[in-house]
């Protein structure tokens, strides 16, 4: 009868080798999951102004008790209207700053008289809660200058971000943190 | 011989398995459920800050004294201006042509141009001016070109016409101007720029919808867009008197910038067309508002297509025939709907 062969590898190497490519292994998952942390850390959310679709979510879902979205104003492009549908509701009864006749809910948009027939529209910041209903007027009957961003120095920048989870547009995107804004620069463009 | 190594039976081990593929189950069933919750919760959440303007949408049926007893589609897509010429003819700005129509539609001949047809007028011996980005060009009642006038520039864009007995007026939305030509083209005066001696406060034009309409009382009727008002100019460039006012409401234009098309009917009342609330009206002689040819309600495509992301490409224009019967161009659309006074039409 002829001797049993020799195996190729013992119990004892096989155990070594295994144990080797465990470890290999482990630590190449280790390397991914920091470096997949590392690039996250290089990244903000952001709002994409062409597919915002001024669902109002952004006023309430943010975990901020008052929302990091905020509209913004690209005066470059804004008509400097009288009748800003941003500023009046669809039915003024006339065109001043009176309470009634303005469609921000929380009379965060001031108006300022240029010269005839001009108004400038600014944004108070800290009254803003990102609720987009300038926007949408803005949009609709206007150059399109007003749009929601998320403000970085309110943002904190949750893994899973709140807002995009509902966001009716899908408009929340990772963005680079060194360049965490999303400008229009053309009427209706980005 | 019992295997010593099996430490589970058979038995045991459908046992074990019907639970955990119970306890999955069970798992997957909650997750979907809640997914399902998620997303019909976003997807149901009323907006409280809905900007609504679903009431302007609508017009009073009481103010809706015109319908519609024809249609017909543009010749060409992507138009943009309607003239009435003599004949009983229309004269359509689309595409690289002006094409002429009859007055049911039917197509009678076309007028190729060297680039996008803007705009059209049309002299009474059949003479058309058609004006493309820049400059204007000039055909002979049977469509032979006859005169290409100097262009006006890179700023230039041209977007209304309107032709007289001596002079041609062209509406150049981009340099702010009405211009006044003799009939050979040498142009001999401009009209609508800002000159506070004159009184003249200047055309402030958020888009480039600027037209320009000669009336029977030697006036020139000019869009102020961005003020929200019609102006009448005399050929000499002083402004006489005007009329219209902001205001979402049917008496008012609307948005940042309307009306963006004129036309005026026999007896010199106007016709006014709008974008954004796409809606096409009739004002007296003194500019008040009298009733509606077609509302927001008859141009879907074109509301659709000012809204929510660009409202730079709508907008309507028209003309009247001589009985009165206006002709409403949709530029979205790409179509001519024929409105008559419905008693006219019943």
């Amino acid at each position: 009868m002829d001797a049993k062969p020799e195996p190729n590898v013992n119990r004892r190497q096989f155990l070594r080798d295994g144990a080797r490519a465990a470890a290999l292994t482990g630590l190449g998952g280790l390397l991914g999951v920091l470096a997949g942390r590392a690039t996250a850390k290089g990244t903000v959310w952001q709002i994409d102004p062409q597919k915002c679709v001024r669902c109002g979510n952004c006023a309430t879902h943010c975990v901020l008790e008052q929302s990091a979205a905020k509209c913004v104003h690209a005066y470059a492009i804004c008509g400097y209207c009288q009748l800003c549908t941003g500023y009046f509701e669809p039915e003024p009864n006339d065109l001043n700053t009176g309470a009634e006749n303005c469609l921000c809910p929380t009379s965060a948009i001031k108006r300022t008289y240029v010269e005839d027939p001009y108004y400038e529209y600014t944004i108070d910041e800290a009254l803003c809660i990102g609720c987009a209903k300038c926007v949408e007027g803005c949009n609709r009957f206007g150059n399109g200058s007003l749009f929601l961003q998320v403000r970085h120095d309110r943002c904190v920048n949750c893994n899973e971000c709140a807002i995009s989870k509902v966001c009716a547009g899908d408009a929340f995107v990772r963005v680079p943190a060194d360049h965490p804004y999303l400008l229009k620069t053309t009427s209706h463009g980005a | 011989m019992r295997n010593r190594k099996q430490t589970i039976t058979r038995r045991q081990f459908i046992k074990e398995g019907a639970q955990d593929a119970g306890i999955l189950a069970l798992g997957s069933a909650a997750f979907a459920t809640s997914a399902a919750a998620r997303a019909a919760s976003a997807g149901n959440d009323v907006n409280p800050f809905a900007y609504d303007v679903g009431r302007l949408r609508k017009t009073d049926p009481k103010l809706i004294q015109y319908e519609q007893v024809g249609q017909f589609p543009s010749p060409y897509p992507e138009p943009h201006r309607i003239a009435a010429g003599p004949e009983g003819r229309f004269y359509i700005a689309a595409g690289n042509y002006v094409s002429v129509a009859d007055r049911d539609g039917a197509r009678v001949s076309e007028i190729a141009l060297p680039g996008p047809a803007r705009c059209v007028a049309v002299a009474g011996d059949g003479t058309v001016y058609a004006g493309v980005r820049d400059h204007v060009e000039v055909f002979d009642r049977k469509g032979q070109r006859t005169a290409v006038w100097e262009s006006l520039g890179k700023r230039a864009w041209l977007s209304g016409l309107a032709v007289g007995e001596k002079e041609v007026f062209a509406a150049d939305s981009g340099n702010r101007v009405v211009l006044r030509y003799d009939k050979s083209g040498k142009l001999v005066g401009r009209i609508g720029e800002k000159n506070k001696e004159r009184n003249v406060p200047g055309l402030i034009l958020p888009s480039p919808y600027l037209d320009v309409k000669l009336a029977q009382d030697g006036l020139l009727r000019v869009n102020n867009t961005g003020r929200h008002r019609v102006e009448a100019y005399t050929a000499q460039g002083d402004l006489e008197f005007f009329w219209g006012k902001p205001s979402m409401a049917i008496d008012g234009f609307c948005g940042c910038c309307n009306p963006v098309g004129l036309a005026l009917l026999p007896d010199g009342r106007y016709v006014t067309c709008e974008k954004g609330l796409p809606r096409v009206k009739i004002y007296s002689k003194e500019g008040v508002f009298e009733c509606v040819v077609a509302g927001p309600e008859s141009f879907s495509e074109n509301w659709q297509k000012c809204s929510p992301s660009d409202c730079t490409t709508g907008g309507l224009d028209a003309a009247v025939d001589a009985a009165g019967r206006i002709y409403i161009l949709d530029v979205v659309e790409a179509n001519v709907r024929i409105m008559a006074k419905k008693k006219e039409a019943s």
